[in-house]
């Protein structure tokens, strides 16, 4: 019986085909924009490192001057001077540490049609690789030696990998960057965690092409790409003076073996911070904080408030589709009402008239939830055309693909039920008599 | 008279069969709050593209970036700099050419605080500041409105890494002047301290430039805070020129700039040129991406409304075609049935419009509390009011027009 009524709601697409097109294609273009819209929300505010994202911590320290400190106020910034950094890392709290910034450096390849180019990476240590669990192509991360003795290694990431030598093996050879030989040590698989959070700026950026030892970017007095703040008192010129200075411009992270041992590293980042106090640094004594990945992103606002509005408006847009299917569904019943009338006087119950009628107003929310399914993939590609960056966001997710779908159609079904309700409160008498 | 007349009958009608009226009621309103907000977020943005940089003729002006340079002592990269400006300028079709610490729009360049007075423990301005190597008045063509530009004699060429000279004179935008002193009548003369405290370099304001954008041209005032600094410095890896073209050949200068500046390099180096009017296409694309998205949101709601009206009154119509042909033959004309269904809908409208303002304020609540955006303007809501009851004629009368058209026949008809 199902079937037949699946059967007849697909006929009944083609009464009134006005109507109906009018019907399929509101709920499909409010299914599009909002799953387009939360597709792009989802991705990024999603975890990028879903496994450990509750085990990875990035400190906040407050190293700011006391002139003009109004207490409790928020840091400056969040990065790291490179005093604090160079501490923590010798810290031994954690499993792991890892401190790195964002570089830009020439690389002049050895195939000469190449040309010379700029590049985007990071600068970290030698942990960085082990904590966010990175994919490795080729070859691996170098390891903690490299960093004690600020060797020239480098490991690129596949994208540069592939510009540079194809689809060869390129580790033990060497590449010239910024005018030295740096050694490729491992080349990375494609890893491409959505939002960037390892870094303070630019999470949707373009991802990083290759990673140099920390120790060795200082040794080359490589700048930072990115920002820095210089907000505790006089700075000495040059890098040295830099290195010694309260600016801060550096990303930090600690991974924990377990949630639990947060406590534990907030009392030794106090701690620390006392210390530093008695020295005549943190003058602030500021509260430290500790943020974990997905706390971080919240407090790096990484999702715009423009995100948040558009995905706001799209579900007012739906919500909008919803009514006015409502409204055209009622009309499309109503004028069956005679239909009902004789089914029921032939001995259907309401329960069955009901039954019919939600499997047709379902038929619709079906054909209209695939319908905008597919405009919504337009519309994201669409996105992806206008920007290499959204590229990265725009791209769909299989769980939040279903689940948007899953809940268009029950949508639908919803917006079917008083309509359809109304469908069975035909009394037989009146509309046989009627006729 | 006859529309009063009429009122009450229609009302009561609605009040009979209130379901389809409510629908359509909820649909003007929520479309309206929508419609509303998003309008005024997109003029919004759009007011905050469409602010002038202070730099004149912006299609004739880009930006050129070297890297990749072995870095000699200072007098050498300093003389590198200038050979590098002659480069440039022997290239044809070049205007002018300064070496500038960053450009406006660019989203990337250096800020610093300002103070009025050594003794202060926080900054009177955080403000964007561009070193230049020759005239940036003359190469921008930005407004002098007070002062005068920097003599040659004034400009400094200055080691970054290891000396800690400064300029004595600079030249600050109007609303910088605004914010430092206001209610003064000129800010010639005045010592403004870069940083804070005993180390705090005194300077003195020698000039004021209608508008010059910082580097980031952030929203309100604050995107125009600059202030420009006689500076050449050296030992920075990555040095950045600007360069102005002759009307209508800027797409082919950068190309010819860019092989001019290799060929004269005996090693590899790496030469970006971007245009200004690329510069403010990635400033702003957030902004025009989203305001076009609202637009295509407001086009798609006003669809979606009209078709709603439509829906539902057609089903009225053929409801009611008994009751029409009733009226019809008791001798009501075509333009009173069309009337009818015109002011029932304008009643039904009305009350979702009612409902749609003050929905439409609650939003806009949210809105200022949520993502700080700020208060709606009160002719948003009239002009929002007018759109839909037009919009709503339009859509019913259609359907208004088949119901007028239907025969006094019809009422003799037992179908």
């Amino acid at each position: 019986m199902l079937k037949y009524y699946f059967l007849l709601g697909l006929r009944s697409l083609r009464r009134n085909p006005a109507l109906t097109a009018l019907m399929i294609l509101t709920l499909a273009v409010g299914v599009a924009a909002s799953v387009s819209t939360l597709t792009i929300l989802h991705v990024m505010s999603g975890d990028p490192i879903p496994h450990k994202s509750n085990r990875l911590f990035t400190p906040v320290l407050d190293n700011g001057a006391t002139k003009g400190y109004v207490p409790g106020a928020k840091p400056g910034d969040t990065q790291l001077s490179y005093t604090d950094a160079m501490n923590l890392l010798a810290s031994k709290q954690g499993e792991r540490r890892a401190a790195l910034y964002g570089v830009e450096m020439a690389i002049e390849p050895a195939r000469k049609d190449l040309g010379a180019m700029s590049s985007a990476g990071s600068a970290a240590s030698s942990d960085f690789f082990a904590m966010l669990d990175t994919p490795f192509l080729y070859g691996q991360a170098w390891n903690a030696d490299s960093d004690t003795k600020a060797e020239d290694v480098v490991v690129l990431g596949r994208s540069l990998s592939e510009k540079l030598f194809g689809n060869s093996n390129p580790v033990g050879q060497s590449l010239v960057m910024i005018g030295h030989q740096f050694k490729i040590v491992g080349v990375l698989d494609t890893w491409e965690p959505s939002p960037r959070f390892y870094r303070a700026s630019d999470a949707f950026g373009v991802y990083d092409q290759f990673f140099i030892p920390f120790s060795t970017a200082i040794r080359h007095e490589i700048t930072h790409d990115g920002g820095m703040s210089c907000s505790g008192g006089a700075t000495k010129p040059g890098w040295q003076g830099r290195l010694e200075s309260e600016c801060t411009w550096l990303s930090f992270w600690f991974e924990l073996k377990s949630p639990s041992q947060r406590q534990d590293l907030q009392a030794y980042l106090d701690n620390y911070a006392k210390e530093q106090y008695k020295l005549g640094r943190f003058q602030r004594q500021a509260k430290n904080q500790l943020f974990n990945v997905m706390e971080w992103l919240e407090e790096a606002k990484v999702v715009g408030n423009d995100n948040r509005l558009s995905a706001w408006l799209a579900f007012g847009f739906l919500l909008l589709c919803l009514v006015n299917t409502v409204g055209l569904l009622l009309a499309k019943f109503s004028v069956r009402a005679s239909e009902v009338g004789v089914r029921r006087a032939l001995g259907a119950s309401r329960r069955e008239i009901f039954t019919q009628f939600l499997i047709e107003s379902s038929v619709i929310g079906l054909v209209g939830g695939v319908l905008g399914l597919l405009m919504a993939f337009g519309a994201l590609a669409l996105i992806a055309m206008q920007s290499k960056e959204l590229t990265v966001v725009a791209h769909m997710d299989w769980e939040m693909l279903a689940l948007t779908f899953v809940m268009s159609i029950c949508a639908a079904i919803l917006a079917g039920l008083f309509p359809t309700w109304r469908a069975c409160q035909v009394t037989p008498a009146i509309q046989l008599k009627s006729q | 008279m006859k529309m009063n007349l009429e009122i009450r009958p229609i009302l009561s009608a609605l009040l009979r069969s209130k379901t389809g009226a409510i629908l359509v009621a909820i649909q003007v309103a929520i479309s309206l709050a929508i419609l509303v907000n998003a309008v005024y977020i997109v003029n919004q943005r759009l007011a905050v593209v469409a602010r002038p940089s202070g730099v004149a003729a912006e299609n004739e002006v880009f930006s050129v970036g070297i890297d990749n340079r072995k870095l000699d002592d200072h007098a050498a990269q300093i003389a590198m700099q200038k050979q590098d400006e002659a480069t440039m300028r022997a290239v044809p079709g070049v205007a002018s050419v300064i070496r500038s610490s960053q450009s406006p729009l660019s989203r990337s360049g250096s800020t610093t605080s300002i103070a009025l007075e050594r003794k202060q423990t926080s900054a009177s301005a955080h403000v964007s500041y561009y070193m230049t190597g020759d005239s940036a008045i003359k190469h921008w063509g930005l407004k002098l409105v007070e002062g005068r530009d920097f003599n040659p004699g004034e400009y400094l060429e200055i080691d970054q890494s290891s000396s800690k000279e400064f300029v004595d004179v600079v030249i600050i935008t109007k609303a910088l002047s605004q914010k430092l002193f206001p209610g003064e009548a000129s800010a010639i003369g005045k010592t403004i301290y870069f940083g804070l405290g005993d180390d705090a370099e005194a300077t003195r304001v020698i000039g004021v430039v209608e508008r010059l954008q910082t580097h980031g041209a952030n929203k309100g005032s604050k995107g125009e805070e600059s202030v420009i600094l006689p500076i050449r410095m050296s030992n920075n890896p990555y040095a950045i020129f600007s360069v102005r073209t002759e009307t209508g050949q800027r797409d082919k200068v950068m190309k010819d700039v860019d092989v001019a500046l290799r060929a004269a390099s005996a090693a590899p180096i790496i030469v970006k040129t971007r245009s200004m009017e690329d510069d403010r296409r990635k400033r702003y694309r957030a902004d025009n991406g989203l305001a076009w998205m609202l637009i295509a949101v407001c086009v798609l709601l006003l669809l979606v409304t009209a078709s709603g009206i439509v829906g539902i009154s057609s089903l009225w119509v053929t409801q009611r075609r008994k009751h029409i042909g009733v009226r019809r033959a008791l001798g009501a004309r075509r333009i009173d049935i069309l009337r009818y269904f015109v002011t029932e809908n304008l009643m039904i409208t009305s009350f979702g419009i009612g409902c749609g303002l003050a929905l439409a304020i609650a939003l806009n609540q949210l809105l200022v509390s949520k993502l700080e955006l700020t208060k709606l303007p009160t002719p948003y809501l009239l002009g929002g009011s007018v759109i839909f009851w037009i919009l709503g004629i339009i859509a019913v009368v259609g359907p208004a027009a088949r119901a007028a058209s239907i025969s006094p026949a019809t009422a003799t008809r037992s179908t």
